[in-house]
């Protein structure tokens, strides 16, 4: 489980984001991706059906609700995806076989190989993490990685709660089964 | 539409680090939240360390584009439960989902849209979670350095010392 190292280590990793999050700071605004889900979410229903859109009060209130359209936080989730596209295209061969794929060696041992169970699996845990995040305010980036920068209040209570039920889950999860 | 290309740039170098850094990986995500790979948890405590030093320095000379999100304890506290929950079960965040899915990881993709989802069903339910849970108990837009007086720099030198010292020094993996 440990003996396949990332392709940069945690101390690159981590110096680099923290940088990266002092530029974007001083550029234009910290980080923050869940935000970005909504606002595809606003794009796709006003296409869709233009006027409940607008007549939601979420949706309206953070969607980007003059013009519907894309804008810097969108742009930086899309380069999320540009960048992961073309490092992971550049740099396969230095990733370790076991972050591979979309049927991870730990989950089968558990759950069984069962592609439609692993997915299913991602589709509920997606649900969780966007409503839970949108109930929160934010996300690992925006809310711990972000927040937690900046010294907010609400960014601590986040970190504190997520981590303890995300802790607790992955341990009953991966319980010892009798 | 200066603004969109730094966002686009910006948003290349972070979902470089996360692909690079391992963050997409099941393997190291689950072995974080079972408390046995720090490699993430490291990853995370030096980014902190680095960003609270570089934010608290921009704020210096004022030029700091701070954006801090109310403390609605009550929306914020039940938000990280069920968020807790959902990172454990699919093994990736809102952002790892974005580059797992840039990779061509099927798990991925599921993630991202049980997401698109589960906002459309939190959009569904505003009008009446507002009242009940993200109203109530909100503090606004508070910092440690509103709630202790101290000015930001004192708060972020010795906060940023202590989670390097964190991931440098004090955390280490754990196998059986």
């Amino acid at each position: 489980m440990q003996e396949q190292k990332a392709i940069i280590s945690w101390k690159v990793a981590g110096v680099a984001l923290g940088l990266l999050l002092t530029l974007a700071t001083f550029l234009v605004t910290p980080l923050g991706v869940s935000t970005q889900f909504v606002v595809t979410d606003a794009i796709v229903a006003h296409q869709v059906a233009p006027e409940a859109t607008e007549n939601n009060a979420y949706l309206n209130k953070y969607g980007e609700k003059d013009d519907w359209g894309v804008g810097y936080g969108w742009m930086l989730v899309f380069g999320m995806f540009a960048g992961g596209l073309v490092t992971s295209r550049l740099l396969s061969k230095k990733q370790p076989d076991l972050d591979k794929g979309s049927m991870p060696k730990m989950w089968e041992g558990v759950f069984g190989g069962s592609r439609q169970k692993r997915l299913a699996a991602a589709f509920f845990g997606g649900v969780l993490l966007l409503f839970g995040a949108r109930l929160a305010g934010g996300c690992t980036s925006g809310h711990m990685i972000s927040g937690i920068s900046q010294l907010a209040v609400s960014s601590f209570i986040f970190g504190i709660f997520t981590f303890g039920s995300a802790i607790a889950m992955a341990h009953f999860l991966y319980r010892k089964r009798g | 539409m200066q603004t969109l290309i730094i966002g686009f740039l910006i948003g290349c170098g972070f979902g470089a680090i996360l692909y690079m850094g391992g963050a997409t990986s099941y393997r190291r995500i689950l072995g974080t939240l079972l408390l046995k790979d720090m490699t993430i948890i490291k990853l995370m405590c030096t980014a902190i360390g680095v960003g609270t030093l570089g934010i608290y320095l921009l704020d210096l000379g004022g030029l700091a584009n701070m954006s801090i999100k109310p403390a609605y304890v009550g929306g914020v506290a039940v938000g990280g439960v069920v968020f807790g929950i959902g990172w454990a079960i699919s093994g990736y965040c809102p952002g790892t989902c974005v580059v797992g899915a840039a990779e061509g990881k099927s798990d991925a993709i599921f993630t991202i849209l049980g997401g698109l989802t589960g906002v459309f069903l939190f959009a569904l339910a505003f009008p009446y979670l507002e009242t009940a849970i993200l109203e109530p108990l909100n503090f606004g837009k508070i910092t440690l350095r509103d709630l202790t007086g101290i000015s930001g720099i004192y708060l972020a030198i010795p906060f940023s010392a202590m989670l390097l010292a964190l991931a440098f020094f004090v955390l280490k993996d754990r196998y059986e």
